[in-house]
């Protein structure tokens, strides 16, 4: 099971992080000012490490302490790096450092990465081993509960758009994978064999420069891959396929996709969108496979399965923004109103499966009620992606599929409280839509 | 990665192949205070495989007030970078790389499955 956690986190995290690097800049993260505040409240001399650093952004907040910066994502560290950052590649999992180093640690839109329950608590266990005695350890999830959006799954998928984005950097720190032109984005799949060996191989995301793209997929050949593995990778690499797979999503094909449950044939694209993922029980998205969720472990907090829910997915326009919750974010252009969205369609009140709604609903405003998007609360309400004006190459190709664990108001706490008894928490509080919780370790501690 | 970050790893420097002298504005308040943190057997490891040189054996007396000696350790701690060489832990004998001035620390699936 964790292992397919494991390629899960690899497919819409790792993966993700390493083909969207090269759109980064230090414009487009946010720095939280309450981070900041408590970086600069370190004492002088103090050792700090920011574990999933990024580019950075808060290494350098403090001159007077010695902050290092860690993170998965080789393209983002070597970003840092160019910056002056001391940084290194390493896994919030495995640290690799010894006991009781750091006099603090921030962990800053981190954990909401982590695809099961366990790999989250082992994660905070990780920093507080090498904390001090009476270190304090921040850490900033992504909050369900928003105030513009509302998730309606805890477990989900956010795309990210890039033609919302800048252009990329094009100066060093930049990665040289050899990447295209900036119209053509690293995707995060092409033809899907060569992209998954490609990425197999080794840390480096295989970016190939194609138009049309599908994530999906990869996440296919991945699952065929992992198929024997684990019943639920297996699932969500399918589902994505049947959802991907169709050559334009103009509505009447996204119906068909959705009602049929058969792989269309390839679309060079697909609406951003936030897909819930929850425990799947009963499919209705079964694609000829009946175990469609990974049985006996099935554990509704613990494990991600890919179910759409009951009816069709809502496809939501969630593109991240520039005001993310989590800096490190990509930063995209947050247009109101919906501007310029996928490369020039203008956002109608209307959305993709319009006609799929669970209750059939009339397109548009119904629609968006219940929609869940994966935005931060200073950003609009969503603007629905007028998916019959766009053509099919002007959509996705684009799009990242980034899977977060939204936390519930304490579920942080709790999960601290009950499973990470050698912190004690300090303080906690909602952040612009994330919740935070500063704790302090034990000083008695085995 | 500097000798200070290095101090921190579990695992330790086994070669350079290229290393490089930053300078780094002087702080004697920030190197006094980083001086009882330091491993100083790692360091002075560290120190012998960079092949560096005039490195303190240990603290001092009065430390905080000699500026010879944290100018000595502020050149070793943090003006020299290893930009090209490997780390080894020193339980498994397991190596990592440096490159380009960044350790690489990730383990592979099979040795995270343990």
């Amino acid at each position: 099971m964790d292992h397919a956690a494991a390629q899960l986190e690899k497919q819409h995290v790792h993966d993700v992080y390493e083909s969207t690097a090269p759109y980064f800049s230090d414009l487009q993260s946010k720095a939280w000012p309450r981070v900041r505040q408590f970086l600069q409240e370190q004492k002088p001399g103090s050792l700090i490490a920011d574990i999933g650093c990024g580019t950075g952004k808060y290494l350098r907040v403090n001159s007077q302490v010695y902050t290092m910066g860690c993170d998965y994502c080789a393209p983002l560290v070597e970003i840092a790096r160019s910056r002056g950052c001391e940084v290194m590649v390493c896994d919030n999992l495995n640290l690799p450092f010894r006991d009781q180093r750091f006099d603090a640690i921030i962990s800053i839109g981190v954990i909401h990465h982590f695809s099961t329950k366990q790999r989250r608590i082992r994660a905070i266990k990780e920093m507080a081993r090498i904390l001090v005695p009476g270190g304090q350890l921040m850490i900033y999830v992504w909050a369900m509960e928003q105030k513009n959006r509302h998730f309606e799954k805890q477990d989900v998928l956010v795309p990210w758009n890039k033609a919302l984005c800048p252009q990329p950097l094009s100066e060093a720190g930049q990665p040289g994978r050899g990447r295209g032109p900036p119209q053509h984005p690293p995707c995060s799949a092409c033809r899907c064999s060569d992209c998954f060996e490609g990425r197999r191989g080794s840390k480096r995301s295989h970016s190939v420069d194609c138009d049309t793209v599908l994530a999906g997929a990869c996440c296919a050949s991945t699952a065929e891959e992992g198929e024997g593995e684990n019943g639920f990778y297996s699932t969500l690499g399918k589902s994505f396929r049947s959802w991907f797979s169709s050559r334009s999503l103009d509505e009447s094909t996204l119906r068909k996709q959705v009602e049929k449950v058969r792989p269309l044939k390839n679309t060079g694209s697909w609406a951003n969108g936030t897909i819930s993922i929850q425990p799947s029980r009963h499919s209705s998205f079964d694609l000829g496979h009946p175990e469609t969720s990974s049985t006996g472990e099935q554990n509704a907090d613990e494990e991600v399965f890919v179910e759409p829910s009951q009816g069709p997915l809502e496809w939501l326009r969630a593109p991240t923004t520039r005001k993310q919750l989590n800096g490190d974010h990509p930063g995209v252009m947050r247009r109101n109103g919906g501007g310029n969205f996928l490369g020039g369609t203008n956002a109608k009140e209307n959305c993709v499966d319009e006609d799929n709604v669970e209750e059939g609903t009339a397109p548009g405003s119904k629609l968006w009620r219940r929609v869940s998007a994966a935005d931060s609360t200073d950003s609009n309400p969503g603007d629905a992606i007028p998916v019959e004006e766009q053509q099919p190459d002007a959509l996705d190709s684009r799009a990242f599929m980034r899977y977060y664990h939204v936390f519930r108001e304490g579920e942080l706490c709790g999960l601290l409280k009950e499973s990470v008894s050698e912190l004690h928490i300090l303080s906690s509080g909602n952040d612009h839509g994330n919740w935070c919780v500063i704790a302090e370790k034990r000083e008695s501690c085995d | 990665m500097r000798p200070l970050t290095h101090n921190l790893l579990s695992s330790h420097v086994r070669g350079a192949t290229e290393v490089r002298i930053n300078p780094v504005e002087f702080n004697p308040d920030f190197i006094a205070r980083m001086i009882p943190k330091v491993e100083w057997v790692l360091l002075l490891e560290a120190a012998d495989t960079l092949h560096l040189v005039e490195v303190p054996k240990e603290p001092i007396q009065g430390y905080e007030h000699n500026e010879e000696f944290l100018r000595k350790m502020h050149h070793v701690l943090l003006e020299v970078e290893v930009l090209e060489g490997t780390l080894q832990c020193p339980e498994s004998g397991r190596l990592f790389p440096i490159s380009r001035g960044i350790p690489s620390m990730l383990l592979s699936d099979e040795e995270t499955e343990t």
